[in-house]
């Protein structure tokens, strides 16, 4: 018994791979509808990953750092370290800002990472693609590629001028905000100084205030600007442990003494994917849903359109006696072979498409299954329209 | 007479109940002997067509009995459990148009029905390339049908009906596209085919040119049927 | 020759086709998860590192004069400004001397005064002597009682306490008026050294209390940068080191000077040690005070040893280490690291040998089932 449905497709195989290829643009698009929202995913896990920490250590009572601001005071850290269980305690500062380089400007995320020894001080950016990592105490940035730096750009954060020595890759915050490190001192200084304009602003406003500015005190004012121009804040405190002991019991112990919040990874990993990206994850589920929908609704469309095509043949296949079971088939494989070059299509160009965007899609082989298993199944089901007709077909309408 | 031809009797067709009733088909009589070619002749309307789809076990009679190459196949009621088994492997369709499979090529629109029957394709080209070289057709046997000329066409569709050696053939209007030359061609082909495989052929046609070969004609009014001599004409 | 229709049929197709499996295939193979990561290695080359200490600080003056007045009151004239070069013992303005003057004669009339009770009572005391002399003399004769006697002997010791309290009086109104003329003397701003007017703070006429400052003067000479390392790195911090001085004005101008000495109390809060960092030549155009200045100290050469770029450490759970290539296979190796430099090199001290292959930069997080692919630089990157 020949294939009836492989030599239809041999005859008119122009308009199948045409027709494939359009489906297959529109699986490519869900297929990239479904990396986004991996890749938001992805962007959370690797920020959480490429601190390097086991717990992080916030103000109390906020959902910090990375979901809410958090303030705590610099040299809470030294008293963190000499509770049992933890091996390194490190000061990091986050913060979302412009960062300028030439003419234009990058929106980064500003990490202060605190100095420390190398390999050992969480926050450190983990692995490089180029350059180095940062030697000096000050005006030394590593950058993501991200952020188009190359090595040895000058950019400007706030006031100073930095240089790029290391670059990295995949160091995004959980909203596709490429990082930029520099040491603590720095990111503390931006964080809190503003530009000049408004540093002269504020001393004036000190200096007009009598309680500052009292004739028998002469260096009361310098003080008291003197204070106003420090910042002994950070974002939060990240946490390594030593083998052994458990995240969340020693969170707890911090917790007890100390009086702040702390999360473990499974935590944080929980408020970043559940609370700062639930939103994006319903909207992309119901374009999904949209996608699937409609892909359906142009595959039954071809599918029957190309069998009323050969409703005539089909009543003379009838005639002379061909099974209703044989018919449906050659039907149902045309619909399966039309969804198979549309799968192909829409992954090759999907993973084409990917690197373009500006966010990070991850396009996972599970997804790809899941998709090719979606596409038979709506194939198979949107085939069942044009079947039904066909077998409704009289095969006396052959007969005058 | 192995094959025995087709014999019906009081076939009756009707359609709806009580005062609507149409009574399509009243009380006919058939009997084509293997290896014979009747004409049916009749005008629209007269139940030319209902006749013809209940001889290709196409619709039910009301009632009546049929015999298909020696077998009832029909006897108020169908007396066969697979109608499309019998349609395939007992009665040979000819139509009006060739209705070839447009992505089949020539070979394969007349192999498909042995295949259909379950005959092993290589066997089933063979056969087909037989026939067709009996219809002088072989050198455009792998010629697609939109490539074929309407003749060519029209004797593929003709291989097609006569391939799985069926007892009965029915040919509806089979030479009206064509001119007076190709239309004597059909006929001649399709004497000549009955003959050899002892085929029964039923050619219902109204076309002037090939009603005087018909040696025996049926004719059909208002769903009732007679039986005349026909002229016989050479062809 | 019935089957050469079907194959131009069916090789138009499989042009199709085939190049788009083969894709599907290669977009299966190279992206995603299954695809290797771009690795660039290093090789652990024998280098004597140079370590260096960084940091910044700022131009202060070694020494800072606040002229002031000691005592509250209005400021008659200022004679200099800042920018002028004032020498020792100049007068640099006068405060308003008010009521000093008139408390002045005061005091020296009540230092006369003193000096005639002084008189006054020496007379007396030279009386009361002469008295008790004779009555002695009589008593020894028995011409006076004893009374007598003790009268003028109790007269004598009176007349001499009265003497020595005019005494202290006159020390006491003498050291009155050398105070009043100290600050007569201290009404005038001098300056104490040679040097630099830096800051005029007070206008003449205005009411000063005591201890404000109206002047700054510094010594120019006398410039050094007071600078900040983080402690954590700041190893080796000693006098005498050479320092390399970039200031913030001057970005490209090195000028050479070498660590004074490193300040005995370190910063706590911000967890720096502090050193005073001076130029070995005075540069001709003085830096501002309080400009902003990179200080690069040189350390002494170390012997020689493995090195490798910092960009190769890695952490994997509380080992540090780097992955190491071994006849094409990932294997972590831990190292213990020695000094390093400014530049990115670091010393290994155990682990790792000279002709090691590591990997410096990868394009994601290796696991140690990581499948690699060395490739000669990441790509997109230009140094």
């Amino acid at each position: 018994m020949i294939n009836l449905a492989g030599r239809d497709i041999l005859h008119s195989w122009g308009k199948f791979v045409f027709t494939g290829i359009g489906l297959g643009l529109l699986i490519g698009v869900t297929l990239i509808m479904a990396g986004v929202y991996r890749g938001m995913v992805d962007d959370g896990k690797a920020l959480l990953d490429n601190s390097g920490a086991d717990l992080w250590v916030v103000q109390r009572d906020t959902l910090g750092p990375y979901a809410e601001p958090s303030s705590v005071s610099d040299d809470i850290y030294r008293s963190i370290l000499a509770i049992p269980g933890i091996a390194r305690a490190a000061n990091i500062t986050y913060l979302t800002m412009q960062v300028r380089r030439g003419g234009n400007d990058v929106r980064s995320l500003v990490v202060g990472i605190a100095p420390g020894q190398l390999g050992t001080t969480p926050g450190w950016p983990p692995y490089l693609v180029a350059g180095r990592q940062i030697t000096r105490s000050h005006y030394e940035a590593v950058a993501d590629i991200a952020t188009g730096f190359k090595l040895g750009d000058h950019i400007t954060i706030r006031r100073n001028y930095y240089t790029v020595v290391g670059l990295t890759r995949r160091m995004v915050s959980s909203g596709g905000d490429p990082m930029v490190f520099i040491p603590l001192k720095d990111a503390q200084e931006a964080q809190f100084l503003k530009d000049n304009d408004a540093i002269w602003q504020s001393r004036s406003r000190t200096e007009a205030n009598p309680a500052f500015n009292r004739p028998g005190t002469p260096d009361l004012l310098d003080t008291v600007i003197a204070s106003q121009s420090t910042n002994t804040f950070v974002n939060a405190i990240l946490v390594t442990l030593k083998p052994g002991y458990q995240p969340e019991d020693v969170a707890e112990s911090i917790r007890r003494w100390k009086r702040l919040t702390v999360y473990t990874r499974t935590q944080m990993e929980d408020i970043l994917i559940s609370k700062l990206i639930a939103t994006s994850a319903k909207q992309i589920a119901m374009f999904l849903v949209i996608l699937a929908l409609v892909s359906a609704a142009i595959v039954a469309f071809i599918i029957y359109s190309l069998t009323m095509d050969k409703i005539r043949e089909i009543a003379v296949l009838k005639l002379i006696g061909t099974r209703n079971r044989t018919i449906a088939a050659m039907i149902m494989q045309q619909s399966l072979a039309l969804g198979a070059i549309g799968f192909v299509v829409g992954k090759i160009s999907a993973t084409f498409s990917a690197p373009i965007f500006p966010k990070y899609i991850l396009l996972t082989p599970a997804d790809s299954v899941a998709g090719f298993f979606a596409v038979l199944v709506i194939c198979v089901l949107a085939s069942l329209v044009a079947i039904r007709m066909a077998l409704k077909v009289d095969p006396a309408e052959a007969i005058g | 007479m192995s094959r025995q031809g087709i014999h019906i009797e009081g076939i009756s067709k009707t359609y709806g109940k009580g005062d609507t009733a149409v009574h399509a088909l009243k009380n006919v009589t058939m009997l084509v002997a293997p290896g014979e070619v009747v004409g049916l002749i009749g005008p629209s309307g007269s139940g030319k067509s209902t006749l013809l789809k209940c001889l290709g076990a196409v619709i039910e009679p009301t009632a009546g009995r049929m015999t298909l190459g020696g077998d009832v196949i029909y006897d108020d009621g169908w007396k066969v459990r697979d109608l499309r088994a019998l349609r395939r492997d007992k009665i040979g369709f000819v139509f009006q148009a060739p209705y070839l499979i447009p992505f089949l090529d020539a070979t394969d629109n007349i192999a498909l029905l042995p295949m259909l029957a379950g005959v092993p394709n290589p066997q089933a080209r063979a056969q087909a390339l037989e026939l067709l070289t009996a219809l002088d057709m072989q050198h455009r046997a792998s010629a697609m049908p939109p490539q074929l000329s309407g003749g060519e066409q029209q004797r593929v569709s003709i291989a097609r009906g006569l391939i799985n050696r069926p007892p009965v053939i029915l040919a509806d209007e089979p030479t009206a596209p064509l001119d007076s030359e190709r239309a004597m061609a059909v006929v001649r082909i399709l004497n000549d085919m009955a003959r050899k495989l002892e085929t029964a052929v039923i050619v219902v046609t109204h076309d002037e040119k090939i009603i005087p070969t018909f040696k025996r004609i049926y004719h059909i009014r208002d769903g009732v049927t007679h039986e005349e001599k026909g002229e016989g004409r050479p062809f | 020759m019935k089957h050469l229709p079907l194959q131009r049929r069916t090789l138009g197709l499989l042009a199709v086709i085939v190049p788009l499996l083969v894709l599907f295939i290669y977009v299966g193979l190279r992206s995603g998860p299954l695809a290797p990561v771009a690795v660039t290695l290093a090789t652990v080359h024998p280098h004597a590192i140079k370590p260096a200490l960084f940091g910044i600080g700022t131009t202060e003056a070694r020494h800072t004069y606040k002229i002031g007045p000691t005592f509250a009151g209005r400021l008659k004239h200022l004679d200099v400004d800042v920018g002028d070069q004032v020498q020792a013992e100049q007068v640099l303005g006068e405060m308003d001397p008010v009521d000093l003057d008139d408390r002045l004669h005061a005091q020296e009339s009540a230092l006369r005064r003193t000096e005639a009770v002084l008189r006054e009572a020496q007379a007396r005391q030279a009386y009361a002597q002469s008295q008790a002399q004779r009555y002695e003399q009589l008593f020894a004769a028995h011409l006076s009682s004893e009374e007598a006697l003790a009268i003028a002997q109790q007269e004598l010791k009176i007349a001499n306490a009265v003497l020595s309290a005019a005494h202290e009086d006159i020390i006491h109104a003498q050291s009155n008026h050398a105070g009043l003329m100290a600050q007569r003397n201290n009404l005038r701003l001098i300056a104490p050294v040679e040097g630099l007017v830096t800051v005029r703070n007070i206008e003449p006429g205005t009411t000063v209390v005591a201890g404000q400052t109206i002047v700054e003067i510094v010594d120019p000479l006398g410039l050094w940068i007071n600078v900040r390392f983080d402690q954590i790195s700041a190893a080796g911090l000693t006098a005498g080191l050479p320092a390399h001085i970039t200031l913030r004005s001057r970005q490209g101008q090195v000028l050479q000077g070498h660590v004074l000495r490193v300040e005995p109390k370190a910063d706590t809060v911000t967890e720096e040690l502090l050193a005073k960092v001076i130029f070995d030549q005075q540069p001709k155009h003085l830096p501002p005070i309080g400009e902003l200045a990179e200080v690069t100290l040189d350390m002494p050469a170390l012997s020689t040893s493995p090195v490798i770029p910092n960009a190769a450490i890695q952490r994997k759970g509380d080992s540090v280490g780097v992955w190491q290539v071994i006849k094409g296979d990932l294997h972590f190796t831990t190292v213990k690291l020695g000094a390093s430099d400014l530049d990115g090199r670091v010393q290994i001290l155990e682990g790792l040998s000279n002709g090691d292959d590591v990997v410096v930069y990868s394009d994601k997080a290796l696991t140690s089932r990581s499948r690699i692919d060395v490739i000669e630089r990441a790509p997109g990157i230009t140094e």
